[in-house]
């Protein structure tokens, strides 16, 4: 900035050196007063957000047992290849992405854009009841939902007591019902907060364009997805950016599902709940501690989100 | 004005402040002879070893009122987060100077970060207590810990409901898994009861088998043992037998499991002795429950003795008090028998401190257990209990297995793919 405005000076007043220079001097001291005062802030920065960052990246070329740590370059990237527990965990997490992201957009957009239709009554009820979950601890709406999927849990009782079900359903036992629970549990929590974005990004499309397409004879149904969609595509590529960084750092849901297990090491039934940020907690506390190995893993999911946002940006965005 | 006035107020509290933690990091570097000076000490469970601690603490500072102890109560999770990260770190300040660890962990520690615990070798009569302990504390044959807790198995179960089956105590007494899949049967049919309370995803019975048979998923020099176990292989089986049986009433999790046989939803619960407390918690029970030894495999090394948990208290290298600390442990665990009948009473804690199991206490006969001589009985297994070596990575073993039961399970893998794939993966985990 300083720079900048240097120049704009000297181009207005090319030939009076002598005040130049003087400027100059007293440009000096307003830079170096500059520099002082965010020096501090910058500091901090440095030592809390980039030194972090580096050293990290240099722990995962290393391997450690603990304190007796060894650099062993590349191996860390090579040997994610071959195991298997790090397969399951991207694979649990890529499941967990692929199934919960689409459904939970989806349901946040439709109720955004009924929950927009002004001839809704109590329409400040609804937004505040659907958007309440978001503000709840995750740790303990975790909690309460393992409690209400428990074997002879709320769920299960209910649905046996209106005959849905013979059998209670087995929700936090088998791989696939475990996995069932935790989508079902991330959406009731994040679609409220994701309809928020909608609903703001509503505000900005005109009444006019509902008017003309009515007056033209479209559906509801129509202008879903002729108007609101693809007015709403920037907040739409946002929210699906956000929810993809989300899951990929997915960790105190599926941890809080499984946790209790009475002496467990494994993450849900078979690992079904283990994702990428619960494998590296474990190479960090539960088994012998890798930080190196932990670090590469972290890098990983850097590298996934990077890649994917720029996909995301790519295949969406507008082409500005 | 007012400008000033503030500004010399936030001057004045930060000097204030500076020099306060000046004073406070002075106090407690001066005091460092024995006898004297604050021990602060991380455990976990408010209703167990923190008031056992608690109990010591009183006993000790009787005699040595210059000592203040601080017993710090966190969850077990916690516990050991902060101290890996503190270790790892490097830093001394923060550290506690006694700490609790489960002797599953005890080796992974000790060899993890070496020199950062004291070396005891010499301090503690080790003869004192059980054997097995005494090995899992051991690196390159220097002892390093305080054995506390024992995780002395049991088959744990309801007199009312084996009754109602046609079953006496006579028929639990060291049975095989076979005979107890058999027992259970019958007590589903003629109860509508299961068996046993039981996580399917939860290793703890399968270590309860493999110990039982002096096996664990590493032989004694500390290679993998588990595709060609053959008592690892016995366990998995006995394991979806078990399943496939329905005699299981299956939990998820700690509270579901103690909830299964506090509601009387199942006739049986087989763990360590620790769960005693959890059983007791429900007071109309009272006069139903009784113990008898662990089923064994049929397997000819196994027995009806085993363990599982147990717990062990180890001094920080870098305490600042650390003779202190030593002292307190010396004093209190390893000689003080009133100590030991007390935390028996007060919280049902089993210590593996030999001399105290001729107490009083331990003799007594227990009302909630029909007047069963729990204890007795317990530390009368407990000496049988075949001495195994733990390793360094039992929970990426555990893991591993309890990952790859669930295809095993519902049919997908045979028992043999099932070990073999959680060998390959204990392998890759190990290799670093």
């Amino acid at each position: 900035m300083a720079h900048s405005k240097n120049n704009v000076v000297t181009k207005n007043q090319p030939n009076i050196k002598f005040k130049n220079t003087k400027y100059n001097s007293f440009e000096k001291i307003q830079n170096r007063n500059g520099w002082l005062f965010i020096s501090f802030a910058l500091t901090l920065l440095l030592i809390f957000i980039f030194y972090p960052i580096l050293y990290s990246f240099y722990l995962s070329f290393t391997s450690s047992k603990g304190l007796i740590s060894k650099f062993v370059g590349v191996n860390n990237y090579i040997k994610i290849f071959s195991d298997p527990m790090f397969i399951t965990a991207l694979k649990n997490t890529v499941i967990f992405l692929l199934c919960q992201v689409p459904i939970m957009l989806l349901l946040a957009l439709i109720i955004a854009s009924i929950l927009n239709d002004k001839t809704v009554k109590f329409r400040g009820v609804f937004r505040t009841g659907i958007f309440l979950p978001a503000v709840t601890s995750l740790v303990a709406y975790t909690v309460l939902f393992k409690m209400m999927f428990s074997m002879d849990g709320f769920i299960n009782s209910t649905l046996m007591t209106i005959h849905v079900i013979k059998e209670p359903i087995p929700w936090l036992m088998k791989p696939f019902w475990a996995r069932v629970t935790l989508i079902i549990a991330m959406t009731w929590r994040w679609t409220g907060y994701n309809m928020v974005f909608y609903l703001a990004g509503l505000q900005n499309v005109p009444d006019e364009l509902y008017e003309a397409a009515e007056i033209d004879g479209a559906s509801k149904i129509q202008q879903f997805f002729k108007i609101t969609i693809p007015m709403l595509k920037p907040i739409i590529v946002f929210t699906t950016i956000m929810s993809t960084i989300g899951t990929l750092q997915l960790f105190d849901e599926p941890m809080n599902l499984a946790a209790g297990g009475t002496t467990a090491a494994t993450i849900g039934p078979g690992n079904s709940l283990l994702t990428l940020s619960g494998y590296i907690y474990n190479l960090c506390f539960k088994f012998m501690p890798n930080f190196g190995y932990a670090a590469t893993i972290s890098y990983v999911i850097v590298f996934i989100v990077g890649l994917l946002t720029v996909i995301q940006f790519k295949v969406a965005g507008d082409n500005n | 004005m007012r400008k000033k006035a503030l500004s010399l107020l936030l001057a004045s509290s930060l000097i204030f402040s500076l020099t306060l933690t000046a004073c406070g990091s002075k106090t407690t570097e001066t005091s460092s002879e024995k006898g004297s000076g604050k021990l602060t000490i991380w455990a976990w469970d408010p209703n167990f070893n923190i008031k056992v601690m608690e109990e010591a603490k009183a006993i000790y500072t009787k005699d040595n009122s210059k000592v203040n102890i601080e017993v710090v109560n966190m969850a077990k999770a916690d516990v050991e987060q902060k101290l890996q990260t503190m270790l790892q770190s490097g830093v001394k300040e923060g550290l506690p100077d006694i700490v609790l660890i489960e002797d599953y962990n005890a080796q992974k520690y000790l060899t993890a970060y070496p020199g950062k615990f004291a070396n005891l070798s010499d301090k503690i009569k080790y003869d004192d207590f059980a054997k097995y302990k005494e090995s899992l504390m051991t690196v390159d044959g220097k002892r390093y810990g305080v054995p506390f807790d024992s995780g002395v198995a049991g088959l744990f179960y309801r007199t009312d409901i084996l009754e109602q089956a046609g079953y006496k105590a006579a028929d639990l007494n060291n049975i095989t898994w076979d005979k107890f899949i058999e027992i259970g049967k019958q007590v589903k049919a003629k109860t509508g009861k299961a068996m046993l309370a039981f996580d399917p995803a939860d290793g703890g019975v399968m270590r309860i088998m493999m110990q039982s048979a002096g096996q664990w998923y590493f032989d004694e020099k500390g290679n993998i043992n588990i595709s060609k176990n053959e008592v690892l292989k016995e366990a998995a089986k006995t394991y979806k037998a078990m399943i496939d049986a329905g005699i299981t009433k299956p939990t998820s999790g700690w509270n579901e499991w103690v909830a299964a046989f506090n509601k009387g939803d199942s006739a049986t619960v087989c763990t360590g002795i620790w769960i005693m407390g959890s059983i007791k918690a429900e007071a109309s029970q009272s006069g139903k429950w009784a113990v008898a030894p662990v089923p064994k495999l049929n397997a000819s090394s196994s027995v009806n003795y085993s363990n599982l948990g147990g717990s062990s208290w180890y001094v920080l290298n870098d305490s600042k008090n650390k003779d202190t600390a030593i002292d307190f442990l010396k004093k209190i665990y390893d000689g003080n028998n009133d100590f030991y009948q007390k935390i028996l009473v007060g919280q049902g804690a089993f210590g593996t401190y030999i001399p105290a199991q001729t107490g009083s206490s331990y003799s007594a006969a227990d009302k909630f257990f029909g007047d069963q001589k729990v204890f007795t009985d317990m530390s009368g297994w407990m000496k049988q209990i075949p001495s195994v070596n733990y390793g360094k990575y039992t929970y990426e073993a555990d893991g591993a297995i309890m990952a790859a039961m669930a295809d095993y399970y519902s049919g997908k893998a045979t028992v043999d793919q099932t070990l073999s794939k959680a060998e390959d993966q204990v392998k890759n985990q190990i290799s670093k």
